[in-house]
């Protein structure tokens, strides 16, 4: 690697797309948190503002760790700085970010496992994801028991790709469908284990139990309560950043 | 009353404060950021014309609150839920005493709910009982994330929290609003998780239990346990003002909460000051699910599930007959002062 080389700003940009608020289930660039960044060589320096200065510190944390991460994979970068600006724990999240430090190690006093909340916020995501996925094969013509009975390796997708191909009845033949949809939840569904294998199925209840055919339709309905959740969330946090940006504080 | 499409709505807003964040009753800095964050609230949801500025918003006084509740608001009655917040307020942000001035002035548009906080010992469970016996409550609004000296937060489903559940049942105390809502500086956010909820709920049936702002951002696991216990209902405080800005989203809300909680166990509340009844109350009163969420859901939102959100639920859990509390406003002090008489089929003041 050229010492010289230095990542361009599409590829910083590129990388952080891949940085979600685990709340939202949504890119903190395309929330628009990312306020400022600077390529100096091989080191990178962003700034993150968050809808609400209370957002939760966890929260927080995941965010400012997974941009650092995300930047340090690229190979052009040696050093990222992550600096949160405006938030109640600024000081603790970006010193602890930046030197590297445990969030427990920060936040002495935190009642919560991050890697628990994480997995619950992950979970959650999977759920919503599996309901905008399951609603577009169900629309492409197929049956419950065709649905729950999906596994990885039936199903031939990319990202940025108009459709997918689902592969039934042994791959007798195959149906197009939106890719989308699927390519967001097999890609949470990998996230958290429950897609490892090709012949594991892509789909699960909330607690991770196979689906019954009979029961995809409750289940989806659970998974709708899950979506509605996650942008409902989303609403109250867009309107806190428009006051604020009101305010002008 | 509101009046929809020719007909008559009883507006029960079951959720109204008489705060005091004044600069000279703040104590602590959390009060401050406590008083701020709900103005961010305000502003986030709050048509433009209709915006306080933060030195009104800190303090308003009793006429303004009864003209923007009874005058303007179509609110016909509304409960008081008090937010004590000692640690950060010299004399309290929100106490029974300080509503009981405006609940005894008008006792027939006001209810007065309590409050306890089981980290009191003894202490507590005495001024429970003295509130029972010096204003009559039957409900109580509990915060579970409010700071206590190194406590930054307590559970519902405790041992304390138990005995004090069990005193509320003995006492006829019998609607427990917890506030389970969207996250407010600096409360610790994990003290507003809403399952402990469940275990009270199923412990005590004799009860019944409001999670106030359905819960969000734990919506999805306050709605799991509403479709499984019938005594635990959704206040709709912070979603409302939705209607307005957000309808469609709205419209989702009210979807998966009439799909899983029910029409019977919604109630509305405009959390005023946090917001003016008036604009809420037209705003949810005019909402209609879109034509994709009615087939999705199933359901309506039609004017008999509404009278239910805007009155008739409420008037269940607290006792109210509304025929005979219509004869009672007819004539009282807030009728006559606004000449509004009329509508409850009594006299006009001229």
């Amino acid at each position: 690697m050229a010492a010289t080389a230095q990542p361009t700003t599409d590829d910083v940009r590129a990388r952080l797309s891949a940085v979600d608020d685990p709340e939202l289930d949504e890119s903190i660039v395309d929330l628009e948190y990312v306020h400022d960044l600077t390529i100096d060589g091989s080191e990178v320096l962003v700034t993150l503002v968050l809808p609400t200065a209370w957002c939760s510190p966890a929260f927080a944390w995941m965010m400012a760790t997974g941009a650092r991460d995300e930047l340090e994979a690229l190979p052009e970068v040696t050093t990222a700085t992550v600096t949160l600006d405006d938030h109640m724990h600024a000081r603790e999240i970006n010193r602890g970010v930046n030197e590297r430090l445990d969030f427990e190690t920060v936040f002495e006093d935190a009642e919560d496992d991050i890697e628990a909340v994480r997995r619950t916020l992950a979970e959650k995501a999977r759920v919503s994801r599996q309901y905008r996925a399951v609603d577009a094969l169900l629309d492409a013509g197929l049956d419950a028991a065709q649905v729950v009975a999906l596994t990885r390796e039936d199903i031939d997708v990319e990202h940025g790709t108009d459709d997918a191909l689902v592969y039934l009845a042994d791959d007798a033949f195959a149906v197009c469908v939106p890719a989308d949809p699927l390519a967001d939840h097999l890609e949470k569904a990998v996230e958290v284990g429950l897609v490892r294998e090709p012949t594991d199925r892509i789909f699960a209840t909330v607690e991770e139990e196979p689906i019954e055919a009979d029961d995809l339709a409750h289940e989806q309905r659970r998974a709708r309560l899950t979506g509605a959740t996650i942008s409902g969330q989303g609403t109250i946090c867009e309107g806190l950043d428009r006051a604020r940006k009101l305010k002008g504080d | 009353m509101y009046r929809h499409e020719g007909s008559d709505v009883f507006v029960i807003d079951a959720h109204v404060h008489h705060w005091d964040a004044s600069t000279e009753n703040i104590i602590h800095e959390g009060g401050e950021q406590f008083i701020r964050c709900f103005h961010d609230y305000h502003t986030a949801f709050t048509p433009e014309e209709r915006q306080w500025s933060i030195d009104e918003y800190r303090k308003y006084s009793a006429e303004r609150m009864v003209e923007d509740l009874f005058r303007d608001g179509h609110d016909d009655m509304a409960v008081f839920q008090p937010t004590y917040l000692g640690e950060f307020y010299e004399n309290g942000f929100n106490t029974i005493e300080d509503n009981a001035d405006l609940a005894e002035e008008y006792e027939d548009r006001f209810v007065l709910n309590g409050r306890f906080d089981p980290r009191e010992g003894e202490a507590g469970l005495q001024e429970l009982e003295r509130q029972k016996d010096e204003h009559d409550i039957t409900g109580v609004k509990l915060y579970t994330a409010e700071w206590k000296g190194d406590s930054k937060g307590w559970r519902l489903d405790s041992e304390d929290s138990f005995e004090y559940l069990e005193k509320c049942a003995e006492l006829g105390i019998t609607n427990i609003h917890a506030h389970k809502g969207p996250t407010i500086r600096p409360l610790n956010r994990d003290a507003f998780d809403v399952r402990d909820v469940d275990d009270a709920a199923t412990s005590f049936p004799e009860l019944d239990f409001i999670v106030e702002h359905v819960g969000f951002p734990r919506f999805d696991d306050f709605a799991h346990i509403a479709t499984q216990e019938t005594n635990v209902y959704g206040g709709l405080a912070v979603v409302a003002p939705m209607a307005l800005a957000r309808p469609r989203k709205f419209g989702e809300i009210m979807g998966e909460l009439l799909y899983w909680v029910g029409e019977d166990n919604i109630l509305f509340g405009s959390d005023y000051a946090l917001w003016e009844p008036e604009w809420v109350v037209e705003a949810v009163m005019e909402a209609e699910l879109t034509e994709e969420q009615r087939d999705e859901y199933g359901l309506e939102f039609d004017l008999e599930t509404k009278r239910k959100v805007m009155g008739e639920n409420a008037a269940e859990l607290y006792d109210i007959d509304i025929e005979e509390q219509k004869e009672k406003l007819a004539d009282d002090a807030i009728s006559a002062e606004f000449d509004l008489g009329d509508q409850y089929g009594g006299a006009t003041a001229d």
